[in-house]
């Protein structure tokens, strides 16, 4: 049982210390866990790339486009890039794989905060096969006149990350073409 | 022993979280739209209760009264932040699963209702029990409110990728208000309801 009362000196000692101690045990958990993260999170890269280019042999990160190249048999395939939405519930990082001639050749979401059980819908295979061989025209909500159908009650999700595509798409058209 | 028992098994009907305690309503209302994710939420929670528990019964005798609450949550929070890190790091596949609901965990007001109701009183072993029930008792509400909600929300029931059963008639137009926070409110308002009129007819 607390019963204790004490001076202001020991309180702010205590409350001190615990920050202190909290601070600390964080620190040591991200040291320890850093590497392991990145690692993680490359494995979980790797793993998407494979996803929207089965027939993938090598991959090449360009850091100056910032993009994934894609290779098979020595040749050219495609690419893939990252697109940072802003949905509902926070960031939600796109992956992005386009074919050579700027079709779409699909989508995978890397990380959100959504809803469970609403937002969360758009990682699931019935929502991302949407996206499959579109043209930079087609990646709209229908409602919008696009090709795209929603997602009852996460419309917030859905139109931040179709959209979101569609723009980045446009833009990267816009740089290389 | 009898002590022991009676801590674990307390939390599980007699002082239920959901129904009898009313903590941790907000995550129940907010992931209680599939059984996946009542598990899910269930497994982070209760581990985080767990370890909660254990530290705050552990430093119980050493905390200024004034400010047990402030020390609290800043425990739960860096307990919080751990599981997510070593999540992250060392189980990415639960992670991806689990990772939406960890941030929910820190809200918990069943959590830190613990800490203050129970493991600020009593010793270890005995909040450990306490978690465990709790944890129990958080687990079976929140897996019947899911159960209720996606079935008439969806009128399907899936766990993890199985389909268990459909509704022939509700399945093509399902009930969606049920996967909204109001149809959340309207389902754990009427078993509130079933549960304070099972306990009055004792």
């Amino acid at each position: 049982m607390i019963k204790r009362s004490r001076g202001s000196f020991t309180i702010l000692f205590f409350l001190t210390l615990i920050v202190f101690l909290s601070v600390v045990s964080l620190f040591l958990t991200d040291d320890l866990t850093e590497e392991r993260i990145a690692f993680a999170r490359q494995a979980a890269i790797k793993r998407m790339l494979t996803a929207l280019f089965p027939e993938m042999e090598i991959y090449d990160y360009d850091d100056q486009l910032r993009v994934y190249k894609i290779f098979a048999t020595g040749k050219w395939i495609g690419q893939v890039f990252m697109v940072r939405a802003s949905g509902y519930g926070g960031p939600i990082d796109i992956m992005v794989g386009l074919e050579p001639d700027y079709s779409l050749r699909g989508i995978r979401i890397l990380s959100h905060r959504e809803t469970p059980g609403l937002g969360d819908r758009i990682t699931e295979a019935a929502f991302l096969d949407r996206f499959v061989g579109l043209t930079v025209q087609q990646i709209a909500l229908t409602r919008d006149g696009g090709k795209i159908e929603g997602i009852t009650a996460a419309t917030i999700s859905v139109r931040a990350v179709v959209d979101k595509v569609r723009e980045a798409i446009i833009a990267k058209i816009d740089k290389e073409k | 022993m009898r002590c022991l028992n009676k801590d674990f098994s307390a939390g599980i009907i007699r002082f239920n979280p959901i129904f009898i305690l009313l903590l941790g309503l907000c995550p129940a209302l907010a992931v209680s739209t599939s059984l996946d994710n009542a598990i899910g939420m269930t497994a982070a929670a209760t581990f985080v209760l767990l370890g909660s528990n254990i530290i705050i019964a552990v430093i119980r005798q050493y905390v200024p009264k004034q400010v047990r609450i402030p020390v609290f949550i800043v425990i739960i929070a860096t307990l919080v932040t751990i599981v997510d890190l070593l999540l992250q790091g060392f189980a990415p596949a639960l992670s991806a699963a689990l990772g939406i609901f960890i941030p929910l965990i820190v809200v918990n007001c069943m959590i830190l209702g613990r800490a203050e109701a129970f493991a600020s009183k009593q010793g270890v072993s005995r909040s450990i029990m306490d978690a465990l029930g709790v944890g129990i008792g958080f687990g079976w509400a929140l897996a019947l409110i899911s159960l209720i909600r996606q079935l008439l929300g969806t009128g399907s029931l899936s766990f993890f990728g199985q389909q268990l059963l459909t509704i022939p008639g509700l399945v093509e137009e399902p009930a969606i208000i049920f996967l909204f926070p109001m149809g959340a409110f309207f389902v754990v308002g009427l078993l509130l309801a079933l549960f304070k009129w099972l306990e009055a007819k004792k």
